[in-house]
């Protein structure tokens, strides 16, 4: 019989070879693209289908919550999406609610560059600076933009700003995207947006937050995205290549040592190994 | 001091929600206009709340390593102090603040990087415990094999959801496709549903009990 700590080490073993070999799984597909086709899920073409179907010249909100730790996870569906709203030449008021926005945003507009569209800042697009709002400041934005923020992220006066002059509440807003990694946050746009003034919504999160967005789609929320799969799934709906391939083909063989370990855990017993 | 810690800051929550309320349920001006005043102060109550927040965490880590002096607290307690006045400095002193070259450099190599690790890392843990998880048998001290029905389902509904977003399995695993988005849209949304009216009666019973100044929790910390 091995004592305590033998069967730690044991255990601590198996686990450092599984994480190695997925390790090793992800970085195969980045040296050796497998290319595989993506199948699109009823949530993505939903999201698409709102950017699409909004007349040309439409105001669309972006309360931008984004974080930089999770860029990995998410820069596929933002670049997708930045390059949807350009294609469909929509106007954007960014308003940043995370302390890392406005550097990440700014970061993108240098990728995706708006002015390559034949968009103007002020004009056709505009960044508002970062401000902790939570769910009672998104109840503030829509009742009245200018008690939340009165200049932009350069310190303009918003009446100063073409794009904002008749802007200054929700009922300038023709499509709210709101992107969260804070899981149970969708609530927020639920109760401060649609059900007070029953704003089309549309969101971006986190893989993990995907089964907590579902409950509200398609009636409160017409389409959301989860995970970098949705974001790769937004770059083919949308014609717009990017990062997203190549983090789907790194999870294609990552993941399966992870399933190898399950099945070995759920054998284990039967074949009588030690627990 | 019982007045200041509990009765005002519970007064003050009461008439908050109260105006709040009414504003919701009635048509005065008056109390839509005491909202909007109200959301406007949300900002500021915010930003004061990340400036105390600051200070409560460098008096915890300060309160940590003098209860127990060592070198790990002391790492604890000066790294992140390090970090911040190097952030902080960078951001006022250098021209340009935030958007300066030296605080782009900071936040995109240190700030960012160090961020996702802690992320990825986090793959390593939730692989081993769902592992551990999902374990549909496991012996009892006896060393008879018991049936685990919770992590059957968790295994189901976790394992069909995953393979449902790799490309390998949507292209080999016919099905999977549409099984995964079924697991996410009928049962995933019939529990999710069902958690959220439970979480809203809940909340109802907390702010009645909040606005009757009954609720300890939101003054009192224990």
């Amino acid at each position: 019989m091995a004592t305590a700590k033998e069967r730690l080490a044991k255990t601590t073993r198996f686990y450092q070879i599984i994480w190695a070999l997925c390790l090793i799984g992800m970085f195969i597909p980045l040296i050796y693209p497998l290319g595989l086709p993506v199948v699109l899920s009823e949530p993505v073409k939903d999201y698409y289908k709102q950017i699409a179907d909004l007349p040309e010249g439409s105001v669309i909100a972006v309360s931008f919550g984004a974080s930089a730790s999770l860029l990995d996870e998410q820069e596929a569906q933002f670049l997708a999406t930045w390059k949807t709203i350009f294609d469909y030449g929509h106007k954007v008021i960014w308003y940043c609610t995370t302390e890392d926005s406005p550097i990440v945003i700014r970061n993108e507009l240098e990728v995706v560059k708006p002015e390559s569209y034949g968009y103007t800042y002020g004009e056709d697009y505009v960044i508002l600076p970062y401000s902790p709002l939570g769910e009672a400041g998104e109840t503030a934005f829509a009742l009245n933009i200018r008690s939340i923020y009165t200049t932009d992220i350069d310190g303009t006066s918003l009446d100063a700003i073409p794009l904002m002059q008749d802007i200054n509440d929700q009922s300038g807003i023709d499509l709210l995207i709101f992107e969260y990694t804070a899981c149970t946050s969708i609530e927020w746009v639920v109760r401060q947006w649609v059900v007070p003034y029953n704003k089309p919504v549309i969101a971006t999160t986190l893989g993990c937050c995907g089964p907590m967005a579902a409950p509200y789609y398609p009636t409160q929320v017409q389409g959301f995205l989860s995970g970098s799969g949705a974001g790769t799934e937004l770059e083919v709906v949308s014609g717009n290549p990017g990062p997203g391939a190549a983090m789907g083909d790194a999870k294609n063989l990552g993941i399966l040592p992870f399933l190898v370990a399950v099945l070995w855990m759920n054998v284990k017993p039967f074949i009588g190994k030690e627990e | 001091m019982a007045i200041f810690k509990r009765e005002i800051p519970t007064a003050v929550l009461s008439f908050v929600g109260v105006v709040v309320l009414l504003a919701f349920f009635t048509t005065l001006d008056i109390f839509e206009t005491l909202n909007g005043v109200f959301t406007s102060w949300i900002p500021v109550v915010s930003a004061a709340s990340v400036g105390l927040g600051l200070i409560y965490m460098i008096y915890a880590q300060y309160m940590n390593y003098q209860r127990n002096k060592n070198l790990n607290n002391l790492i604890y307690l000066v790294v992140p102090l390090v970090f911040f006045v190097i952030f902080f400095g960078t951001a006022l002193v250098v021209p340009g603040n935030i958007s300066s070259d030296a605080y782009q450099w900071l936040y995109f190599h240190i700030y960012q990087n160090v961020g996702g690790v802690i992320y990825a890392v986090m793959f390593f843990t939730l692989a081993s415990s769902a592992i551990r998880t999902m374990r549909l048998v496991t012996k009892d001290p006896s060393g008879a094999l018991q049936f685990r029905l919770e992590a059957a389902a968790l295994m189901f509904g976790g394992l069909i959801y995953t393979l449902r977003q790799i490309p390998l399995f949507q292209v080999y695993l016919p099905g999977i496709v549409g099984f995964g988005e079924w697991i996410m849209l009928v049962p995933n949304v019939g529990g999710g549903r069902a958690a959220v009216i439970a979480a809203a009666l809940g909340a109802i019973v907390v702010g009645i009990r909040t606005l009757w100044g009954k609720e300890r929790t939101t003054t009192e910390v224990d």
